[in-house]
């Protein structure tokens, strides 16, 4: 038997060999006729004149308006790691010179800052993962036809989309329920996403109903259906979501605009940028803030002007969304698409 | 147990009934003001709920700070107060999960019972409390500042509901057959999903349904702080005021302006995202399409705050325009032109498509991508040019999507938001600037007017409802689909 197998084992390895030969000049072959039919294909349609001035035209709009786009970040960012005296001047606009990260370090040293990132980030991750659990639960148990009275709470929920109390009642609510001042707005009232919900529906729906049925007849209950099967499943839709509702928790800030009124230490750093952007007093106040003298000396001698201060808070705000936006993209537009299938 | 129900078992059917439809009610009450049975003195917040009572003790004595150290109440009545509000709280979440248990067989029902038993006897010694520290409170030295005031009729109605609870939990616990000890707890799936579901449902409740009982403020000559009452219940007049006097009409008119020439200058615009995407597919040169649909994206995913820090490092006084400007001589100093508010509502539209463009974009590149390759084929070989088949093709082939997304942005023609209005204010632009939702925030939270402000937002949620019907209503009648 042994020999046998021995004998065979090489042979196969031949077969295989051959094969993937076969394939490989198949390969070949269509890239030859691929390159072929592109001179063809190129011979037959010339690009007119008019086509090259199009192309150009179209380029240079395109390309100009990316640059618009990305300049700005690219020209808050040199500025925040130049010296700081070439700055104070104008005179760094296109090339970072003088390169140092001082004003970041000196930024990490005014606690005000320091507390927003970090409430800013505690709501971020909080309230997304409080967020996508929910969604996905109440995805999952809304697409359940055994549910009592599922349309009528199916709607109940989706209505909510299409109308809003306004502004003021929405803060006489909440500072009824208790949570103005109170770290816990920021998380509570977005658990029950309506549209994020309706994403994971329509998504579940998707995934073929015999994966449920055989769990089920495996004599697993619906908690069990939903962790090992559903919740599995969903991950692509969940992820989408899930960046939806970190970079709109990292972007809001009326919420601590209008919740946060006497509790200056719950400010999200939006909130905190809003202030320093709108009232250049409140930079005096950072730089000389809750640290020793030597310290805010310091703090004036590295940050010149205000300037720089605000630019180096507005980069703070932005590097975490550039960071996860590499991430992000793959998942948005099967989000928009989605959300574009029920409107 | 499918078995036909004998009378008695439909009895505590009813019973069972009477006593989810107090256990929901109590659970309600807790969160209106109005019924506050803690509202044992002027110190305590008149807008505060029993929920807020029993869960914070703090914004229980905001007010009564004064009156600790002068010694007209002592503090310990107040963490009596604290304490007995909580414990009614806790009472009555003990009730509803008697209420919830009760769905299922009757071991489920009898163990609920016992829990509920427990739940309605502590709300009672919770109730007893607050009695006793009201005792308390009127005892003090200085009536004339603490206004002890007993809302007998609260707490009335929360000590009928647990006694109604109490009463029909002890008689069904009663009428429940003991069940055997092997038997297992069991729900009907339907009940169990059910009530998986109630939290979240709750949640939507609480912070989608019941900001609109806010609304009443606008029927009132309400300031903060005050009370709603009789006296102070105005009817339609806050409505009729933001016509009959010069100068709020003249407000109304100049924010509704801005409003709609900015929604409409949107409008206007809203096939730039189509062109944006049409043109962008006649790239050919797949990396140089991926890096503009890339870059172009990201300004969508910062918000206005941050919109504005850039506008601030462009336009400001030092910014990059007025740098480059003065660093070659041109200008003499830096100018800073965010003060500036000639053509403010172009440069509103002009940030927004900054914006958003690229975002918008990119459903239209999906729905481009979406058409069929052959019609395109088909049309050169009858000879049609490049535009031609933009024209003829790709813009049919995108019409549905722009239509949806036209109709929906006329439903939403009175809410442009705020974030971008506030961040771009300032006392040179705000006459041009301030739109119905910034003006709504300004009048209600920085000058105070809540009536007003309730009344302006009430309608304009009204009419943006009636507006997302009608653009249903012309989905429906131009596509045969609705949209909503």
């Amino acid at each position: 038997m042994a020999d046998i197998e021995l004998k065979k084992k090489p042979s196969m390895d031949e077969e295989e060999q051959l094969v993937t030969k076969q394939r490989k000049d198949e390969l070949k072959q269509e890239k030859k006729n691929e390159k072929e039919y592109y001179k063809r294909h190129k011979r037959m349609y010339k690009l007119t004149a008019g086509d090259v001035i199009f192309n150009i035209c179209n380029y240079t709009v395109f390309i100009l308006f990316t640059i618009l786009c990305i300049f700005p970040f690219y020209y808050l960012f040199i500025n925040t790691i130049s010296s700081n005296d070439l700055v104070s001047k104008g005179l760094i606009n296109f090339i970072p010179r003088g390169l140092n990260i001082d004003n970041y370090l000196s930024l990490l040293k005014a606690n005000e800052v320091g507390q927003a990132f970090i409430v800013s980030i505690s709501r971020t991750l909080l309230g997304t993962t409080l967020m996508v659990a929910a969604s996905a639960l109440v995805g999952y148990l809304v697409t359940k036809q055994q549910m009592w009275h599922r349309k009528f709470w199916y709607r109940f929920l989706v209505i909510t989309m299409y109308f809003n109390a306004g502004t003021i009642p929405w803060y006489l609510n909440m500072s009824m329920l208790g949570l103005t001042n109170n770290f816990m707005a920021y998380i509570i009232p977005g658990i029950v996403a309506p549209y994020n919900i309706i994403l994971v529906k329509t998504y579940i729906e998707s995934i073929p109903a015999e994966l449920e049925e055989s769990a089920f007849i495996d004599g697993a209950g619906y908690w069990t259906i939903f962790r090992k099967v559903i919740w599995p499943l969903c991950t692509p839709i969940l992820a989408t979501i899930a960046i939806f509702g970190a970079v709109g928790h990292w972007n809001s800030f009326t919420d601590s605009l209008i919740l946060m009124q006497d509790a200056s230490h719950l400010f999200t750093l939006q909130h905190r940028l809003y202030l320093y952007l709108t009232q250049t007093s409140n930079i005096g106040a950072l730089m000389n803030q809750g640290v020793s003298s030597v310290v805010g000396e310091q703090l004036m001698q590295s940050a010149l002007n205000g300037k720089v201060i605000k630019y180096t808070i507005s980069m703070v705000s932005i590097i975490p969304i550039l960071m996860v936006y590499p991430f992000m993209q793959r998942y948005y537009v099967k989000g928009i698409m989605l959300g574009a299938v029920k409107g | 147990m499918k078995n036909k129900k004998t009378g008695k078992e439909k009895l505590t059917e009813i019973l069972y009934y009477i006593m989810r439809i107090a256990i929901l009610a109590s659970v309600l009450l807790i969160f209106f003001p109005g019924m506050n049975p803690a509202k044992v003195c002027d110190y305590v917040n008149k807008n505060m709920s029993l929920f807020t009572s029993g869960i914070a003790y703090s914004d229980l004595t905001k007010l009564c700070v004064r009156a600790f150290d002068k010694g007209w109440v002592h503090e310990y009545s107040f963490i009596i107060l604290f304490i007995s509000s909580l414990l009614t709280c806790l009472g009555i979440a003990a009730t509803g999960a008697m209420g919830c248990m009760s769905l299922g067989n009757n071991k489920f029902r009898r163990l609920g019972n016992k829990i509920g038993i427990a739940g309605a006897g502590v709300q009672i010694v919770g109730l007893m409390g607050i009695l006793l520290a009201y005792t308390q409170i009127a005892a003090t030295d200085n009536p004339k500042k603490v206004i002890p005031n007993f809302p007998l009729k609260n707490w009335l109605v929360f000590l009928v509901l647990a006694v109604i609870v109490l009463i029909t939990a002890v008689i069904t616990f009663l009428r429940t057959p003991k069940a055997d000890k092997e038997e297992p707890y069991y729900m009907e799936s339907k009940f169990k999903l059910f009530l998986l579901f109630l939290p979240f449902a709750a949640l939507c409740f609480v912070f989608s349904y019941l900001p609109l009982y806010g609304w009443r403020y606008a029927f009132y000559d309400y300031t903060s702080g005050g009370t709603l009452s009789a006296e102070n219940f105005v009817g339609f007049q806050n409505f009729t005021s933001l016509f009959e006097s010069e100068a709020t009409r003249a407000d109304i008119l100049r924010v509704l302006r801005n409003t709609l020439v900015m929604s409409g200058l949107g409008l206007a615009t809203s096939w730039c995202a189509m062109a944006f995407a049409i043109f962008l597919s006649e790239i050919k040169t797949p990396w140089v399409r991926k890096f503009v649909q890339t870059f172009t994206t990201i300004p969508n995913f910062i918000s206005w705050v941050l919109v504005y820090a850039i506008a601030f490092a462009i336009f400001a006084t030092d910014g990059f325009i007025s740098s480059m400007m003065v660093n070659s001589g041109i200008w003499t100093e830096g100018r800073n032109m965010l003060m500036d508010p000639t053509g403010h509502w172009f440069k509103m539209l002009a940030w927004g498509m900054w914006k958003g463009i690229g975002w918008s974009a990119i459903i239209y590149i999906a729905g481009i991508a979406g058409i069929d390759q052959q019609l395109y084929e088909a049309a050169t070989v009858d000879g049609a040019g490049r535009f031609q088949k933009m024209w003829h093709i790709t813009v049919p082939g995108l019409l549905p999507t722009f239509m949806v997304m036209l109709l929906m942005a006329i439903a939403g023609i009175l809410s442009n938001g705020m974030d971008q209005y506030m961040v771009f204010d300032n006392p040179n632009n705000t006459n041009v600037n301030m739109v119905l939702d910034y003006y709504v925030y300004k009048l209600g939270l920085a000058d105070g007017r809540i009536s007003l402000a309730t009344m302006v937002g009430m309608v304009k949620s009204v009419i943006s409802v009636i507006l997302l019907f009608l653009a249903n209503g012309a989905s429906k009648l131009l596509r045969g689909e609705s949209i909503v």
